[in-house]
């Protein structure tokens, strides 16, 4: 019988990864395609991945001394693989989603908390299916899904 | 370390020994009985207009004033007003702390590109007044010792949206060498006299030191990141205590083992320079150009502050 591989966790390794150039790109495409905020945002930042999360990290003069420290966390969690999309972090987009220019979701007060009590809204409105940025009075509150009819709640 | 509560009545013989530092003494122990003012900082890294959160938090009731000469700094009315748990502090766009508390990373500095260590950076206030004050560009190391604290910190740092901090949990006197670190902030943990006054419930908090010995931890510590940091870098080293012995002392501890100098600092706050002479002892003359900040004439916490460069 075929042993179960078992994922280890090394105390000693929790360094994230920097992505490759081309993972990059993936993941700023992603936020320029979906929201419209252009690359050059995130030109003075590093995108490191943890497992199946990309966090967002100030590019330093040089990265190997820091490297030798055990870190707890590095930076800012940015985007999450889930499946086979990219999904932006609601904390990601209180941060940077007041750049984007689409797939934003106006949402009054009431209609707001209803979505933070209830997760789900019936929604109609001429978007994108996918992630779109909540927003209410000038506030970006983060995340959510608009598919087939509704909204659902990435908010934390 | 033990917590105790210090009944009002019994502050005037506690402080007694500092009768001849603090200006205005009676007037000092008068402020005691006054709740401390309520204040926070505005995080413009997320919240790009701050007409959103002023007019958000006096929609809710609460009046906001600018502090002046201290940008981003709002004092709020009334003062037991719950900021923690307006939607302005959960989506991060505010911090809530004391005025007194700021005066660190204002002489620190915090500049673009520049490597900064927090050795004692829990909960985060100041780790994320140096994100902002170098635009989330400075590549900052937070350090705390305890991981519950740490974990307050991670969270701070998460509400607010700061992308240039790492954490790491070691004990600061031991932290690791290698990294090139430009300034270095040592907001030491100290007996918190600064923050004696008269609570909501009429009575002052402190804590006891008991067996601990603070003034040969904060020797560690500072003496530690001054190691750390290059030639020519800047070790900020604060304190909200009035007591001599974990201020002035720990620096003139450090001046005689080490090539350091003080630089002087211009602050909004009313403040007197650091002592040379305390109960007997004299200290390095160098200590004229450290901080002292008392609540009485700051409104706030007191404080000490002293700015070192690294000579060789």
């Amino acid at each position: 019988m075929k042993k179960k591989r078992r994922k280890k966790i090394h105390k000693e390794a929790k360094w994230p990864r920097v992505i490759s150039f081309e993972e990059r790109e993936e993941v700023l495409s992603f936020w320029e395609e979906r929201f419209g905020i252009p690359p050059e945002t995130f030109e003075n930042y590093l995108l490191l991945s943890t497992a199946k999360n990309y966090w967002l990290f100030v590019k330093p003069p040089e990265l190997r001394p820091l490297q030798n420290l055990q870190v707890q966390t590095v930076g800012l969690l940015f985007t999450r693989r889930v499946s086979k999309w990219l999904k932006p972090t609601s904390t990601a987009l209180q941060r940077f989603g007041h750049l984007a220019t689409k797939n934003i979701v106006e949402l009054g007060p009431l209609e707001l908390d209803r979505l933070r009590r209830e997760k789900r809204l019936e929604f109609e409105a001429d978007l994108e299916e996918g992630y779109v940025i909540i927003k209410c009075e000038k506030k970006i509150w983060g995340c959510g899904l608009y598919a087939k009819g509704k909204l659902i709640s990435y908010l934390p | 370390m033990g917590t105790k509560m210090l009944e009002l009545s019994e502050a005037p013989a506690y402080f007694e020994r500092y009768r001849k530092i603090i200006p205005r003494f009676e007037e000092f122990l008068e402020h005691l009985k006054r709740p401390l003012p309520l204040y926070f900082r505005l995080n413009e890294l997320k919240c790009p207009q701050e007409e959103i959160v002023l007019k958000g938090l006096e929609r809710q009731g609460a009046k906001v004033f600018p502090v002046p000469n201290l940008p981003r700094f709002f004092r709020v009315e009334p003062r037991d007003f719950p900021l923690g748990n307006t939607e302005e502090y959960y989506l991060g766009y505010i911090y809530p702390m004391t005025l007194s508390s700021a005066l660190p990373v204002m002489a620190l500095e915090p500049q673009p590109g520049e490597y900064i260590l927090d050795m004692c950076a829990a909960p985060g206030s100041k780790t994320t007044q140096i994100a902002q004050a170098a635009n989330d560009q400075a590549v900052i190391v937070a350090n705390d010792r305890r991981l519950d604290r740490l974990t307050a910190l991670v969270a701070n740092l998460k509400r607010l949206g700061v992308a240039s901090a790492l954490t790491t949990l070691y004990r600061g006197e031991v932290f690791p060498f290698g990294v090139p670190f430009d300034k270095i902030l040592v907001d030491a943990p100290c007996s918190g006299e600064g923050r004696y006054r008269q609570g909501y419930e009429g009575e002052l908090l402190y804590q006891k030191e008991g067996h601990t010995n603070l003034p040969a931890i904060q020797k560690g510590l500072l003496v530690r990141a001054f190691d750390l940091v290059k030639v020519g870098g800047i070790v900020v080293y604060s304190t909200c205590t009035i007591n001599p012995e974990e201020n002035e002392m720990v620096v003139d501890y450090l001046l005689r083992k080490r090539q350091a100098q003080i630089i002087s600092c211009q602050y909004p706050l009313p403040h007197h320079p650091g002592i040379t002479e305390w109960e007997g002892r004299v200290f390095h003359p160098e200590l004229i150009k450290a901080a002292r900040f008392y609540p009485h004439e700051t409104e706030s916490v007191g404080f000490f502050v002293a700015k070192i460069k690294r000579l060789f």
